[in-house]
């Protein structure tokens, strides 16, 4: 198993009870799966996906990747695991718009004690791979969605992890770019990696693997 | 861990540059604070350089005797004629001191007129003894100074001293440095040596010409004061002829030697003055030690109140690059998340913030530093204050006052950016 939860459970704090996001949640994901998690707003989906991508803390129950108990790790070691075993790919791309595409993939190589040309060099064939050859040095503020999330793609694959974890990343786009944006994902988990991915798009979720369906906290199906 | 630090480094600098007019108002406070401190610094090292000026060049274990003209006055029934210190006792108590570096006694004129090939102008006389060498003497000398034989044959020679231009510096003090400017003339435009002049009417034969040092290489005293001499002849031919006031009276300088025994040396002459003149309290003994202890204290003293001034500034620096920092982190909350999705973890957050801050303060200390030199060598220069003495290790130190006040300020709000929760900060806006 690549990633294993059982009765994992989230309650944020606020009011007298604290309010549940998650109520025990089992579930397991073989490594190559694309697994798309879908449901209605406020479920439930987006805390699974920060608590599986190391953002968030469970309150309760017990989560395994690759299995190791990661909810006991110390931050470095959370951090490290994040780093080098997990990208991310967000609906609204989450670049850092004062550096360039360049620098936006360089961030994870940098964190992971990279640096110099051999970086720049692997940070820009990741570009090339999703198509964006020669936007290097252009800041997020001059590409099209598409492309900003194609960079935010390349940044996901910055330190080759094995688990790609995306959520709503077509949410933002229209309808040839969100293509395309698919067909990535799709020839990355050709190649072995482990895409989790969270939708509203229905039509996305019949596509995949997959689908974990969730609806006040828990799995439906 | 260097490239972490040279990460953090590069984009501190670009978000400092960012935010320009934010970053520039945020180490101002740093770099007043650094002004100020290298004014004191600069005013305490330079207490001590003149000490050890005064030290080497003529000692400390100064002191100076007196005429007390109260002691005249004390009595309601009479009035005392205050008795003479003069040559005779000037030589008992050299006798009873020889271990004394130096026992200068010197008497003064109001005014002389000096005259060489019929042209007459006014000097004054100091009257002398060899031991006078051995005052601060600032001194290029041509000819040949006093002898013991000069003065015990009260002979008719005079050492005249040709003085070096006048300082730079305010137009005040360059016209009270005027006021001999006949007598200047005279000495400098005339190779008076081996000449004979008139003094008061009597023929003198001028044996030396002492040349004043150029201003710059002058010795100072602690107290920056320097007497002005023109004409020097021997202290007995003085009060022979009526050169000088108070009748033979002299002031006597005493160089005790080395420090530790000036408590000894200040007894010795005090009784010598008890047993040579009574009771009467005619002579004082001024402890110039104490007096330089006492001015050091004074200068050291308004040096800490700049500091604490300094110190001020820099805390209002501090708290200022903490508002910043602060400010920053909640405008950069959502920043702070991408980084910690993309693997930061909270000492990378907190190093980045840490980092940031202290180049603010690094460059608040380095514009002080320059603003301080500014301010301390060709500012004061320009308003005749003289260049304070600023050495490398001024603004070095004060550099690293400002990094290290910037590090302590910047540790509470680096500490909130590295505690944000990962997937709170990525909700922000």
């Amino acid at each position: 198993m690549t990633i294993h939860c059982s009765d994992l459970a989230k309650v944020y704090e606020g009011g007298k009870s604290g309010w549940p996001a998650l109520r025990g949640l089992s579930f397991g994901i073989k490594p190559g799966e694309f697994v798309s998690v879908t449901g209605p707003s406020g479920c439930g989906k987006s805390t699974l996906l920060n608590i599986i991508g190391l953002l968030d803390e469970p309150t309760g129950g017990a989560y395994r990747l690759n299995g190791r108990d990661v909810v006991t790790l110390s931050d470095e070691e959370r951090s490290r695991t994040r780093r080098d075993e997990i990208g991310f790919v967000f609906q609204s791309f989450h670049l850092l718009n004062r550096l360039s595409a360049l620098e936006n993939v360089c961030l994870p190589l940098r964190y992971a004690g990279a640096g110099g040309d051999e970086m720049r060099a692997r940070a820009a064939s990741l570009l090339a791979r999703v198509g964006l050859h020669g936007k290097e040095k252009k800041t997020p503020l001059e590409l099209s969605g598409g492309e900003r999330q194609r960079v935010a793609i390349a940044r996901a694959l910055a330190n080759s992890p094995k688990i790609i974890l995306a959520d709503e990343p077509t949410g933002n786009l229209d309808s040839a770019s969100s293509r395309e944006i698919m067909d990535s994902l799709f020839a990355l988990n050709a190649e072995g990696i482990t895409i989790v991915m969270v939708t509203h798009d229905k039509e996305l979720a019949a596509r995949t693997g997959r689908n974990i369906r969730m609806r006040d906290g828990r799995i439906e199906s | 861990m260097i490239r972490a630090l040279l990460n953090a480094a590069r984009s501190g600098a670009a978000e400092i540059w960012a935010h320009k007019t934010r970053s520039i108002l945020s180490f101002l406070a740093i770099a007043v604070g650094s002004v100020v401190f290298i004014d004191a610094f600069s005013a305490i090292f330079h207490t001590y350089e003149r000490l050890e000026r005064q030290r080497e060049f003529s000692g400390l274990a100064r002191m100076h005797i007196m005429a007390n003209q109260a002691a005249s006055y004390s009595s309601a029934d009479e009035y005392v004629e205050p008795p003479t210190f003069g040559y005779e006792q000037l030589k008992k108590l050299r006798e009873q001191a020889p271990e004394f570096h130096m026992i200068s006694g010197e008497s003064r004129s109001w005014r002389n007129i000096m005259e060489y090939n019929g042209e007459r102008v006014v000097a004054s006389v100091n009257g002398i003894t060899p031991e006078w060498m051995k005052r601060d003497f600032g001194y290029t000398l041509k000819g040949r100074f006093f002898t013991w034989h000069d003065v015990d044959e009260k002979l008719r020679v005079c050492v005249v001293i040709r003085r070096a231009p006048p300082p730079p510096g305010s137009k005040t003090a360059r016209k009270a440095y005027n006021y001999t400017a006949a007598y200047d003339n005279l000495v400098s435009h005339n190779d008076l040596l081996g000449k004979t002049v008139k003094i008061d009417n009597l023929t003198f034969t001028v044996i030396g010409v002492a040349e004043e040092f150029p201003f710059s290489k002058r010795m100072q005293n602690f107290s920056g004061y320097r007497e002005q001499v023109k004409l020097l002849v021997p202290i007995t031919t003085a009060a022979n002829y009526g050169l000088v006031r108070g009748n033979g009276q002299m002031e006597v300088s005493i160089d005790a030697g080395p420090e530790a025994g000036f408590e000894d040396a200040l007894r010795k002459v005090n009784n010598f003055l008890k047993i040579t003149f009574g009771d009467g309290d005619f002579f004082l003994v001024e402890n110039q030690l104490e007096e330089i202890r006492k001015n050091m204290a004074a200068r050291l003293k308004d040096a800490f109140v700049t500091i604490s001034l300094g110190m001020l500034a820099f805390i209002a620096g501090g708290i200022g690059i903490m508002n910043v920092t602060l400010a920053t982190v909640f405008a950069r909350t959502k920043e702070i998340g991408i980084r910690r999705a993309v693997g930061a973890s909270r000492s990378d957050i907190m190093l980045q913030f840490m980092v940031e801050a202290v180049l603010l303060g690094l460059i608040g200390g380095v514009l002080g530093s320059a603003l301080g030199w500014l301010w301390g060598v060709p500012l004061k220069v320009i308003l005749g204050m003289g260049a304070s003495p600023i050495k490398p290790w001024m603004p070095l130190l004060s550099i690293l006052i400002a990094a290290v006040t910037a590090f302590a300020f910047a540790i509470y709000p680096a500490w909130v950016a590295a505690g944000l929760k990962p997937a709170d900060a990525l909700r922000a806006e």
